[in-house]
């Protein structure tokens, strides 16, 4: 099996992360809920893991790092705690539908600002443009269906400068990009544990600012009289039992990020998006890259239904995904809304053969389908 | 001996507090704070056996919030540390 599909969730994980879970499993009872050497031994763990999350991401204080189940919780605790209904909201064209659909759902006014794939300085103009009026900005730091790169330093001083908050999305960037909290200023960063920081499924990070609003009401572990959440981080916004062992392993997760450098690991998928681009063009399929981009790639194959291809290379153990990557208006600003696009991502662990092998199963793939189709013609 | 508590308003902040006394070289622990010394019900304290001054001078330095400080002579009550 070759595993492409690491935009989604990065399926190998460092060593350390899988012992590091079943040690939590075997070890570890819940933070916050006794005195004893279980619930300590948790404490201690998450203490840990806010403490290297906020080194990695330059936060000022680990109570700054609220743990989430994934990115969609964090950004929806982030956009419910700054967006109101009617209030003018610039996103950019490549938001993911856990930007999009909160958004909607609150009633607020959307202003979406550049559409225009791999052109940050157009992206930029168009926040010029919208930012005045706002009252809030939210924008991915990279596509997670194209893997733009947008220039989010700027973005975020220019809203500074307009005094909008910002809430940023580092899905596809946290553990490959710069994400410095300090320098940004964003009022909340939202990111999931299982992609870049290869930490398990069900974790995220949210960092914040901010003391936030809570989605959810109920024990904290501390200040049980008091009828409502209280009122500092991070206990305001994690309320009831932590996934300690999903913590414990993102923990490693983190180290070994930090170990092998994020600037490390992007050159490295940059190499091989490099590698693909290349292979891809070859073929004559239609590649969406550009200067601006992370090691996230999407491309078609003119005629052949993208799911069907998709469902025809995990049968040869090639796994992709297909479909609009929950970014409907990503691809509406690239033109792919009605038909969808291939993507392929890497991660860490991702060898240039196997890229080279995925190229070589796409050529017979769709040389297959051809024939598949051109037998079905003849019929 | 004498046992000092810091409350401290969340397990965090404990952590943090007993942390960064750690690592100035004062021995400190995150314990449950005893019921009756937390008015809004189960919170966190950082004991320490001495240098209580210095502890809470650092922790001010650090501006790491800390609540009420009481101390507990061996045998005797905690009684809270006017400061």
């Amino acid at each position: 099996m070759i595993y492409l599909d690491n935009a989604a969730t990065t399926l190998v994980k460092p060593s350390r992360v899988i012992s590091a879970v079943q040690r939590a499993m075997q070890t570890m009872a819940s933070p916050g809920r006794g005195a004893h050497r279980p619930a300590m031994l948790a404490a201690e763990t998450l203490y840990d893991c806010r403490a290297e999350a906020a080194e990695l991401f330059r936060v000022p204080e680990p109570e700054q790092v609220v743990f989430t189940m994934n990115a969609t919780h964090a950004l929806n605790l982030a956009i419910h705690s700054l967006a109101k209904p009617g209030m003018p909201v610039v996103t950019s064209g490549f938001e993911h539908n856990s930007v999009i659909r909160p958004l909607r759902s609150l009633g607020a006014e959307l202003r979406v600002a550049g559409r225009r794939l791999f052109d940050p300085t157009d992206t930029l103009e168009r926040f010029e443009r919208l930012l005045p009026g706002a009252g809030l900005a939210v924008c991915t730091h990279v596509s997670n269906a194209f893997g733009y790169i947008l220039p989010i330093d700027e973005i975020s001083a220019l809203c500074r400068s307009r005094g909008v908050p910002l809430i940023v999305d580092a899905s596809q960037s946290a553990g490959t990009l710069p994400v410095d909290f300090g320098a940004l200023g964003a009022a909340f960063i939202a990111m999931p544990g299982h992609k870049g920081l290869y930490g398990p499924q069900g974790t995220g990070l949210l960092l914040c600012a901010e003391p936030g609003r809570p989605l959810l009401q109920g024990g904290s572990g501390a200040d049980s009289r008091l009828p409502l959440m209280p009122e500092h981080l991070p206990d305001r916004l994690e309320a009831g039992t932590h996934n300690v062992c999903g913590i414990a392993g993102l923990l490693e997760g983190l180290r070994y990020v930090r170990e092998k450098r994020p600037s490390a690991i992007l050159a490295h998928e940059r190499g091989l998006l490099a590698l693909a681009v290349q292979r891809l063009e070859t073929l004559g399929l239609r590649v969406y890259a550009g200067e601006a981009q992370s090691g996230v790639l999407s491309f078609e194959s003119p005629g052949t239904d993208c799911e069907e291809l998709a469902g025809a290379l995990a049968e040869e153990g090639l796994c992709l995904r297909a479909g609009l990557h929950c970014a409907p208006l990503a691809h509406e600003s690239a033109g792919t809304l009605e038909r969808g696009t291939l993507r392929m991502s890497f991660s860490a662990f991702t060898a240039p053969e196997e890229v080279r092998a995925a190229c070589g199963r796409i050529e017979e793939t769709l040389s297959r389908l051809g024939n598949r189709g051109r037998s079905r013609e003849k019929e | 001996m004498t046992q000092y508590l810091i409350l401290c308003r969340s397990l965090s902040t404990a952590q943090r507090a007993a942390r960064t006394l750690e690592r100035a070289g004062t021995t400190a622990v995150v314990v449950k704070a005893p019921a009756g010394l937390t008015t809004s019900g189960c919170g966190y304290a950082v004991s320490l056996r001495k240098d209580l001054e210095s502890a809470l001078s650092l922790l001010e330095r650090n501006r790491i919030p800390y609540g009420k400080v009481f101390m507990k002579p061996q045998g005797g009550e905690y009684r809270e540390v006017e400061r």
